[in-house]
């Protein structure tokens, strides 16, 4: 069964996590991704550890093995007069280009998106960037850490009594990708009526505060700033030590107090003062300690399956060893055979949703530095193999 | 100005946040998004009665049109209301369904099948019917009958694999943290709610070139991991298992989180090279640091930044979070204050990009005019945007039932002498808010302004 997007053509132009995430989301449903790399270095992924056996080689980044599944990779210097010629006439094959370059740190100016989306009216043209396109903050200098802090979410994770506290991998970038890949859809959707193209500016800080619905309302209605997680509290909701790790006990669902006491299974807590959620928070203290005292019995997988059974939410930390050794993902297929000619096979993570009517498949590796350069410039723009030497030697491609 | 899902109709069965949310994004984008509410109090959707907050923080007679994060999710809807536990009602449904494009659920898998409102089922009265089944652990596995909430399953699909506080022993030396930490906030929920939406709009171009629909079985578990896959790459190739390292980077130090002039201020700072670095320390005033052998290049730095940390906390503590920003901005140094819900909604750059769109509130909820956040994107081609606010409980009853399914005026009676439909919250009770000193107490709330409708003052900025 073909892709959902099989016979859409993307280029992606930029690097590093947010754009590389928005194309691969749209590789995943079958979209024909061309990846558009600077000749000599490539993608700045292909600098971010952690590497495969840890060694610091381009093919062996394992975010840019992970990113670029289900695309084919060229190299290309659009600052150069050849370079330009190609790039344009790549787009002309395009239906969508996703790219991530600074707002004003582009390249060359034909690379301008003003300049693109007059000279390529029915292209998409999705632009994801930290801050967007416009507003004061759109040239800030910004990793991953900033993004966190400015969209919001980061004052809100963490414990009250410590600092803010980031996740360590690229979220918002992650969160930027894929919302750039929803507005890209939607315009390939409306471009099925009206035939235009249409730009797209993505700003990963507005991504992510779009996840903020309790703490914006939170001052917006009563003038309240919503902090960090308290370090009181009963400890459900919390993540709270067991035998051989961490476990999130919940009150959630529609089950009884009765049913949440019997499984962590201290009798005190058969009480019923702490039967309902103003009792949970008056008598938190005391609830804690039992809490500590069942839940030191139990070890994570087999209290989550308990809990399961019973009709309870409870969660447990897990780690990339516990996920990638996971029984319930390994039956819903989760996991796919990759083969790539540098590092070799590996089970790579796949999609998040099956989707009735598509096959998921992973239909190549990550590509190594421009090894689609013959099939792309030569066999499909036409570019004889002297003209493809020449443009090797002077460092277009 | 047409919008991208002008005549699109969608059955949103959803409860709670992610795909309420989903739901949302959808009406902003043009469809004609049909919440299914239902005015029994045990079956409500429990953002309309456990979740706030409330103007002023008081529920007030109408408490389930008057929570803001109900309102955030379900904007833009329609509400008809439909008890299911009704044959009559449930015929209803599938009528409705029978002349719509797309379904929205996040009842259990258990649950849709007893209604027999599964995809099998739903696709013979709407052969192409785009339709997103969210769940925790999806349709299939050993799982698929767990129930789920987002804030325990966060853990569970790895992210605090990767974030957690530094271990500190005692003589104040860090190491690698053991402890697991959240994002929280629901992270999963959004997360499932981005990528529903793809789901349905890639589901949407196909059905437009073949004609067919498509059935999508969502597990938020599932999605968790897509969004954390390098790391789980990590333990495939070199079997590493967690990364904690609170706020610090493999390679850039320092990179942190600093304290800042008054109560939980905060800003991040984080120089990619070192040419930045260069600039950190000239913009401290301490051009001796540059020169310092303890952080000459970056695998020093990196070996010595608690010193580092200590340094540069020691400069940020007696500033304003969003002056350091400016000075290393002014650099080209990465930094940027740790926003909290007050500053976002004052922030000079979500104002100047209209981030906050605002919806006029019925009378009746004593809403008024408020602000919600928006979209992370917005298109050239379309006024994509909050179209109207979240709807009243069975508010549009009339207009379902009667123009788009065309019921006569007594098979309406009907349905509401049998109280399949109705508009008043039944069985219900006014939540009891609990107060904002009382809140701050618990530590809920950080703090909280009397004159908070007042406008904001922007910070001070270059």
């Amino acid at each position: 069964m073909p892709g959902l997007l099989d016979g859409i053509r993307v280029l992606e132009l930029g690097g590093h996590v947010s754009a590389p995430f928005c194309a691969k989301q749209l590789a995943d449903y079958g979209a024909d991704v061309i990846k558009v790399e600077p000749p000599g270095w490539g993608d700045e992924a292909r600098r971010m550890g952690p590497f495969v056996g840890d060694d610091r080689h381009p093919d062996k980044s394992i975010p840019f093995l992970y990113l670029n599944t289900n695309k084919r990779g060229v190299t290309l210097d659009p600052a150069t007069v050849s370079g330009a010629r190609i790039l344009s006439e790549l787009l002309d094959t395009a239906d969508v280009l996703v790219e991530n370059y600074p707002p004003e740190g582009r390249p060359t100016p034909e690379l301008e998106v003003a300049r693109l989306a007059r000279e390529h009216p029915n292209l998409i043209i999705t632009s994801i960037t930290p801050f967007g396109q416009t507003g004061p903050y759109r040239n800030h200098a910004a990793t991953d850490i900033v993004a966190v802090a400015m969209s919001g979410l980061m004052y809100h994770s963490g414990d009250s009594d410590q600092e803010p506290l980031r996740n360590a991998l690229n979220q918002s970038f992650y969160v930027a990708g894929i919302n750039g890949a929803v507005a890209t859809t939607a315009a390939l959707f409306q471009r099925m009526y009206t035939g235009m193209g249409q730009t797209v500016d993505v700003s990963a800080v507005e991504c992510l505060a779009s996840h903020l619905v309790q703490a914006v309302p939170y001052y917006s209605y009563m003038g309240a700033i919503k902090g960090r997680r308290p370090v009181r509290g009963s400890g459900f909701e919390e993540l709270m030590p067991a035998r051989d790790g961490y476990v999130i006990p919940s009150v959630q669902g529609s089950q009884p107090w009765s049913t949440v006491a019997d499984l962590i299974g201290v009798p005190e807590l058969h009480d019923e003062r702490f039967a309902s959620g103003s009792g949970r928070i008056e008598f938190g203290e005391e609830i804690y300690e039992l809490l500590i005292q069942g839940l030191a019995e139990w070890d994570r997988k087999t209290l989550h399956q308990a809990s399961g059974e019973r009709r309870l939410v409870f969660g447990m930390a897990q780690d990339a060893g516990d996920l990638y050794q996971c029984p319930h993902l390994s039956e819903r297929e989760f996991y796919r055979t990759v083969e790539h000619p540098v590092v070799g096979e590996a089970q790579y993570p796949g999609m998040g949703p099956k989707l009735s009517g598509m096959e998921y498949e992973v239909r190549r590796p990550a590509p190594l530095l421009g090894q689609h350069n013959h099939e792309i410039f030569g066999d499909e723009l036409g570019r004889t193999d002297g003209e493809l030497s020449q443009l090797r030697a002077l460092g277009v491609i | 100005m047409t919008l991208p899902l002008d005549g699109i109709r969608v059955v949103d069965l959803s409860r709670v946040f992610a795909m309420p949310y989903c739901g949302a994004y959808l009406a902003d984008l043009g469809a004609e998004v049909i919440k299914v509410d239902t005015h029994h109090n045990q079956f409500v959707d429990t953002t309309r009665t456990l979740n706030g907050p409330y103007p002023d923080n008081e529920p007030g007679e109408l408490y389930w049109e008057r929570g803001g994060t109900f309102q955030t999710l379900n904007r833009g809807k329609l509400s008809v209301t439909l008890d299911l536990r009704s044959a009559e009602a449930l015929e209803v449904l599938r009528q409705l369904v029978s002349v719509s494009d797309i379904v929205l659920e996040n009842f259990t898998p258990r649950v849709m099948r007893r209604f027999g409102l599964d995809y099998a089922n739903l696709k013979a009265v709407k052969p192409d019917l785009i339709m997103v089944s969210n769940t925790g652990y999806g349709h299939s596995g050993p799982w698929t009958d767990f129930g789920a909430m987002a804030t325990a399953l966060e853990p569970t699909h790895g992210t605090g694999a990767f974030m957690g506080y530094l271990d500190v022993a005692s003589d104040g030396r860090t190491a690698p943290g053991t402890v697991p930490n959240k994002i929280a906030n629901s992270y999963t929920d959004f997360l499932a709610s981005w990528t529903a939406q793809l789901a349905v709009m890639a589901s949407l171009i196909h059905r437009a070139r073949t004609g067919r629909g498509m059935w999508i079985d969502l597990a938020m578990y599932q999605v968790g991991v897509s969004f954390i896959g390098e790391g789980v790459l990590d333990f495939a190739f070199n079997g590493r298992r967690v990364r904690r390292m609170g706020n610090r980077h493999e390679t850039i130090a320092p990179h942190g989180c600093y304290p800042c002039l008054g109560n939980d201020q905060w800003v991040v700072i984080a120089p990619r090279d070192d040419e930045e670095w260069r600039a950190l320390c000239n913009v401290m005033a301490m051009p001796d640091l540059a020169a310092d052998p303890r952080f000459a290049d970056p695998a020093e730095r990196h070996r010595n930044q608690d010193d580092l940390d200590a340094i540069v906390s020691g400069w940020t503590s007696g500033r304003d979070k969003y002056q350091v920003m400016d000075a290393l901005q002014n650099c080209g140094v990465p930094s940027g204050p740790v926003l909290d819900g007050r500053d976002l909604l004052s922030d000079p750059h979500f104002r100047a990009r209209g981030y906050f769109e605002t919806a006029e509130h019925n009378t009746a909820t004593g809403l008024g005019r408020q602000e919600y956040v928006s979209r992370g994107w917005r298109m050239s081609g379309n006024d994509v945007r909050i179209q109207k606010p979240a709807p009243m409980l069975g508010e549009d009853n009339q207009h379902v039932l009667s123009s788009i399914l065309g019921l006569s005026e007594s098979e309406i009676d009907e349905l509401e002498a049998s109280d399949a439909v109705g508009q008043s919250l039944a069985g219900a009770q006014t939540p009891s808010a609990v107060p904002l000193d009382r809140q701050v107490e618990l530590g809920w709330t950080v703090a909280y302004d009397q004159d908070y409708r007042e406008p904001l003052p922007a910070p001070t900025t270059d």
